[in-house]
């Protein structure tokens, strides 16, 4: 170890100082034993964990909610310690998050990934030290972590096209798309899911923009697709805040009592989609679970009950009307 | 003094000096009501640091100023702005993008009772003002589209919205056309009228003869004598301002000139855009031989800067008619490293805008035309590098502590050196010099005339613009006198004297005296 | 050791020195107060542990290549804004390239640094010969490669996945992911060294450099002093893309995809670490080897805020700060 360590400080000065640089280590490179992950990390009631959080950003009201979710859940655990780490979009970021966290010998690893195939490798090495993995919302590539938490986007992209088709256009008619940001999984998934469950019937997505999940730039899309398709009937947004943002634009242009606004998430928040939808703005949500205290429950289960957890949990989506909106706000909130 | 006029100002005993240089020495003068009162000498006679002193620029004087018969000591500007006291730079404080009347009210705008700028009662107070000057221009029009006459008559109401009672005007018409020289000169009718008093600097005769009422000569920062102005004739000024026998610090030819390096016939260059200010050459013919120094002569804004940077490729784009003969061979240089390579070097006026980095070393600044040549594939060996620096700077006797310290550190003449040395260093066939004097103390005059000497014993032509006459006929072995833009004159300074480059200066039929921009003093 | 100002006055040359290492010295401050202040476990220093040492300079690598072209743009007065989106195209063209057109290895790596080559000449191009400031035309070129990459990945990261089979990459790719001497030193770390000290090395010794120096220092001195201007200002737009080209391709390697989004915000990281390091943004003055220690100062503070577990909001007020007294720092160092 001191020697590595020398080396290490030796390097950062060589490369600071312009000088040569490079030896080999004898004592080095101990491959990490695969597998058994989680096996040796259960110390029962008695022992203390600590648990690293790295969420991809916390500039989304969704994933704000998850780290709260996660930390009020984790705080009625005594034996837990969280620390939480963001990201900010970046996927180097949060694999260096993660190494941090390694550096730190946590526990437990829950991770809610910027995506996938790039942190696929540095949850793997955490997994692969023996450290128990939680993978929230988005997956990662390959099998090397413990369990998977999350909701499944094609369903709920499904749902909202079926609640579309069903209730809303019955006889057909015209939808516009607020897509989440372009190259997103979520945003794919969730235009996928909602054709398929308009599949076979009279409603066309006349247009497609990409609001980037942001409320401002839904607002700025829609009004421009309110002049372009005047005769637009539905605005299919995937997520809340796009939503949130069409409306207003539509509310601009004198529109908002004509057309019907669906989104994704149904935040329990002040400012979320579970609100929007009580207060009429919204025909709909579904809710898009944060898995938070999921996540929670199932850090309990692996390190002080000792027990084997699923590969993946599913979690299932609710449609929220105007008809739940309150009752399931206040649930979430009791 | 007192003959029943008012002073408005009195200036007795006034002194300066700069290091153990007089600028003024021991100076009175007095600015009268209703009095254009020409100021005469030239560069380094004093009347910059003068007029720097009444406008309260320079403060670390003795004597004493009285405006209105009351002492008084400026401490900065505005305290003599206050005193009524204004300044008409001749680079102008005006900005560009806003508008006439913008510009004379700036930061004391006319408020509504919403406290916002009333911009009715700024333009009809601009209207008022401009009135006054008896100048016709609308207050709305942006002064960057004015033409440079117009903003000076800009500059100038703007000093009588300031109540300004004396106005210090530093060589007012040199960027004029005739046209705005005469709507300049109604302008000053006017002010006199009114009973403003004004200080005029100029070196234009004929035009001190037509306005000015007393004209005042210094030389060597003190007052050789006082003119009534419109007895004043052209010999008599030139007298006065000379006055002295050529200074023993100029070189004494030591070498017959050689074969013939450079011949100009009948250069123009008709600029892509053309630039305001800027006199382009408009049909010069010239020729430079081995070891000769040629001096460019003539009035400011006659175009000795211009035709070294057309000569270097370093003026404007542009179509160049002509011929440059370099040592027989047709050249046309369409940039400063071409010319470089063809064996030209110039030395630019303003060192510290277009000759150094100034934060960085006196090696970098000396060696930098150079780093290629000394190259090896790309590297430059410190060695050479440094050799070829030392040797350059102990050549030049370079005051330098190490050739590692920031040029910008070095006195003015040092600087200079720095410049010149960098030019040195590639060998140049040719040298371009422009001011090389200007802002250096009498000392390092005197060395960088010995450089040039010794540049040109060793077979250098050496191209020379200078304002200053008396280093034209000291330095050069034959002056080109230019006006408009065209050579003009030649002449052979064996014969000819700082009076006859004077005379030629002013052209056919013209009075002015003198090539002296009334720069630093 | 390096030419910060090439050279400077004798009068204060220690207090100089320390304006002009400021980054150097900020380096090792930063670098014991981590040292001190370490979260300990089982009584060892974790900041101090080799792997997470390594994971700090891996960290700052692609910034730091970044930087060091940055570095170049600066000290000639320039500026680019376009390496982060630059870092996405190339990152996309590395998996696209080598994922769907099956490129070798080496055929991906040479087209991709070229298409950052070539960004950077016309970039250059515009800003010297057709006198547009360097900010605009670089802000253009931030969305023109943000663009260019979006339509070339159709908008989806493309993920990178090995082996000889068609749709896959050479495995020799997946090496700028791993480590070298018995697994302790990153491939990236390793390239940014390169980077740096080629970088030092010409700053150091070159014509070109002096030129470049030159040119920040005074550009109408440099023209009339015979320095090709336009020549050298678009040839140094063209090493800040390649560099950014580079950092891109690392970027692929280690994150095994290629994402359009890659690279967002990362030009203002190299400006920091170029700041910190005590280049002057107005040109002429400056260097690499402060650029360099301005990136792993940088790098330090983050591991260092990191592994206390600071809250992320209150990292990005103590960076910001960092930069602030960095810049404020250079207003007091004595001028000329």
């Amino acid at each position: 170890m001191a020697q590595r360590r020398a080396l290490a400080t030796v390097f950062a000065l060589a490369l600071t100082l312009s000088a040569a640089c490079g030896t080999t280590s004898e004592n080095s490179g101990q491959n990490p034993q695969p597998g058994a992950a989680g096996g040796d990390a259960c110390a029962g009631p008695d022992g203390t964990y600590t648990i690293g959080m790295s969420q991809a950003n916390v500039a989304e009201p969704y994933r704000e909610r998850m780290d709260d979710d996660i930390r009020t859940a984790a705080a009625k655990v005594p034996q837990f310690t969280v620390e939480f780490a963001d990201a900010q979009q970046d996927n180097a970021k949060q694999v260096a998050d993660v190494e941090n966290f390694l550096t730190k010998q946590i526990d437990l690893l829950i991770i809610s990934p910027n995506e996938a195939t790039p942190l696929t490798s540095v949850v793997a090495k955490a997994y692969n030290k023996g450290i128990p993995v939680i993978v929230l919302d988005r997956k990662v590539d390959g099998d090397a972590y413990t369990t998977w938490i999350g909701a499944d986007n094609v369903e709920i992209g499904r749902t909202a096209g079926k609640y579309v088709a069903e209730q809303l256009l019955p006889n057909g008619g015209k939808v516009g798309e607020l897509r989440g940001l372009a190259g997103s999984t979520p945003a794919k998934e969730r235009g996928d899911g909602f054709r398929e469950g308009i599949r076979g019937t009279n409603i066309d997505i006349v247009t497609s923009s990409d609001g980037d999940w942001l409320r401002e730039k839904g607002q700025a899309q829609a009004d421009a697709m309110f002049t372009a398709n005047p005769d637009i009937e539905v605005v299919y947004a995937h997520n809340d805040p796009m939503a949130e943002g069409a409306y207003l634009a539509a509310k601009a242009a004198g529109k908002e009592k004509s057309l019907k606004f669906i989104g994704i998430d149904g935040l329990p928040i002040p400012s979320g989609g579970l609100k929007a939808v009580e207060q009429g703005r919204l025909s709909a949500t579904l809710i898009y679970p944060t898995a938070g205290n999921e996540a929670v429950e199932t850090a309990k289960q692996l390190l002080i009950d000792c027990e084997e957890v699923p590969r993946e949990q599913t979690l299932t989506t609710e449609l929220i009307t105007i008809d739940n909106a309150a009752t399931v706000y206040d649930e979430a909130n009791s | 003094m007192d003959d029943g006029v008012s002073a408005l100002v009195e200036m007795t005993g006034i002194s300066k000096s700069y290091g153990g240089v007089h600028a003024c020495r021991d100076i009175d003068l007095t600015v009268r009501a209703g009095e254009v009162h020409a100021l005469l000498g030239e560069n380094g006679a004093g009347k910059s640091t003068l007029m720097k002193v009444l406008s309260g620029d320079v403060t670390d004087h003795t004597g004493e100023i009285r405006v209105a018969g009351v002492p008084r000591r400026f401490g900065a500007p505005v305290d003599a702005q206050r005193a009524g006291i204004a300044m008409i730079h001749q680079e102008l404080d005006l900005v560009p993008e806003l508008s006439v009347a913008e510009n004379i009210f700036l930061g004391r705008e006319p408020r509504t009772r919403l406290r916002t700028v009333d911009r009715r009662a700024m333009i009809t107070m601009t209207r008022g003002l401009l009135d006054r000057c008896g100048v016709r221009l609308d207050p709305r029009r942006p002064v960057g589209a004015l033409r440079t006459g117009e903003q000076q008559l800009v500059t100038i109401a703007k000093a009588l919205s300031l109540d300004a009672q004396v106005l210090i005007m530093d060589e007012p018409t040199s960027a004029l056309s005739p046209v705005e020289v005469e709507q300049m000169f109604t302008v000053i009718t006017e002010l006199r009228r009114a009973g403003a008093g004004i200080v005029y600097i100029s070196h234009r005769m004929d035009e001190i003869g037509r306005i000015a009422d007393r004209a005042t000569v210094l030389r060597n920062g003190a007052v050789v004598e006082e003119f009534d102005a419109r007895e004043l004739t052209a010999e008599r000024a030139a007298e006065a301002m000379v006055g002295r026998p050529v200074q023993a610090m100029f070189r004494t030819r030591a070498v017959e000139p050689g074969e013939e390096i450079l011949r100009v016939r009948d250069l123009a260059l008709t600029p892509r855009r053309a630039r305001s200010g800027r006199r382009e050459p408009d049909g010069i013919s010239l020729t430079v031989r081995r070891g000769e120094i040629v001096g460019v002569g003539g009035l400011l804004g006659s175009g000795r800067t211009e035709l070294l940077e057309t000569l270097f490729g370093a003026g404007p784009p542009g179509t160049v008619r002509g011929e440059i003969l370099l040592r027989g061979r047709p050249v046309r240089p369409r940039g400063p490293r071409q010319a470089l390579a063809l064996g030209l070097a110039f030395v630019p006026e303003d060192r510290r805008i277009a000759g150094l980095a100034i934060d960085h070393s006196v090696l970098a600044n000396t060696v930098l035309s150079i780093v290629e040549r000394i190259a090896t594939a790309g590297i430059v060996p410190r060695a050479r590098e440094t050799s070829a620096a030392r040797r350059i700077v102990a050549d030049l006797k370079v005051k330098v502590g190490s050739i590692g310290d920031a040029v910008g550190t070095l006195s003015g003449g040092n600087q200079q050196k720095v410049v010149f040395g960098r030019m040195l260093l590639t060998e140049p066939l040719l040298l371009l010099l422009d001011e090389p004097t200007r802002g250096v103390d009498v000392g390092a005059k005197a060395e960088i005339y010995a450089l040039l000497g010794r540049a040109a014993e060793q077979g250098i032509g050496v191209l020379l613009a200078s304002s200053e006459p008396a280093e034209l006929v000291g330095v050069c072995d034959r002056v080109v006198v230019l006006s408009g833009g065209r050579s003009v004159r030649e002449l052979d300074t064996s014969h000819a004297g700082e009076a006859e480059l004077l005379a030629a200066s002013m052209g056919e039929g013209s009075t002015a005296i003198a090539v002296d921009t009334g720069g630093a003093g | 050791m390096t030419r910060t100002v090439p050279h400077r006055g004798s009068g204060g040359r220690v207090v100089a020195a320390l304006f002009r290492f400021q980054s150097l010295f900020g380096l090792v401050a930063v670098f014991v107060v981590a040292v001190v202040f370490s979260p300990r476990h089982d009584g060892a220093l974790l900041f101090l542990d080799g792997d997470n040492l390594f994971n700090v300079v891996r960290a700052v690598s692609e910034i730091g290549i970044m930087a060091v072209g940055m570095t170049f743009v600066i000290l000639v007065g320039g500026i680019d804004l376009s390496v982060g989106a630059v870092l996405g195209l190339a990152a996309v063209g590395s998996a696209v390239l080598m994922v769907d057109s099956d490129f070798g290895v080496f055929a991906a790596v040479a087209v991709v640094l070229l298409i950052g080559l070539g960004f950077g000449f016309l970039q250059g191009l515009a800003s010297a010969v057709f006198g547009i400031q360097a900010f605009i035309v670089t802000l253009a070129g931030m969305q023109i490669a943000r663009g260019l990459a979006r339509i070339w990945s159709g908008g989806q990261g493309v993920a990178i996945a090995y082996g000889d089979g068609p749709g896959e990459a050479p495995l020799a790719f997946s090496l700028l992911g791993e480590r070298t001497f018995n697994g302790l030193v990153p491939i990236p770390a390793l390239i940014f060294a390169v980077v740096a000290v080629v970088a030092i090395v010409f700053l150091r010794t070159s014509a070109f450099s002096r030129h470049m120096y030159a040119i920040g220092g005074n550009e109408q001195a440099a023209r009339l002093s015979g320095v090709p201007v336009t020549r050298v200002k678009v040839a140094v737009f063209c090493i800040c893309g390649f560099l950014a080209a580079l950092a891109g391709i690392v970027h692929a390697g280690q994150l095994n995809q290629g994402s359009p989004n890659d690279g967002f915000g990362y030009e203002l990281d190299a400006i920091a670490a170029v700041v910190i390091g005590g280049t002057s943004l107005m040109g002429g003055r400056g260097s690499v080897t402060g650029t360099v220690a301005g990136a792993l100062l940088l790098g330090v503070l983050n591991n260092f805020l990191g592994l206390h577990g600071v809250d992320p909001n209150i990292q990005l007020l103590v960076k910001g700060l960092v930069i602030v007294v960095a810049a404020g720092l250079q207003r007091l160092r004595p001028a000329g």
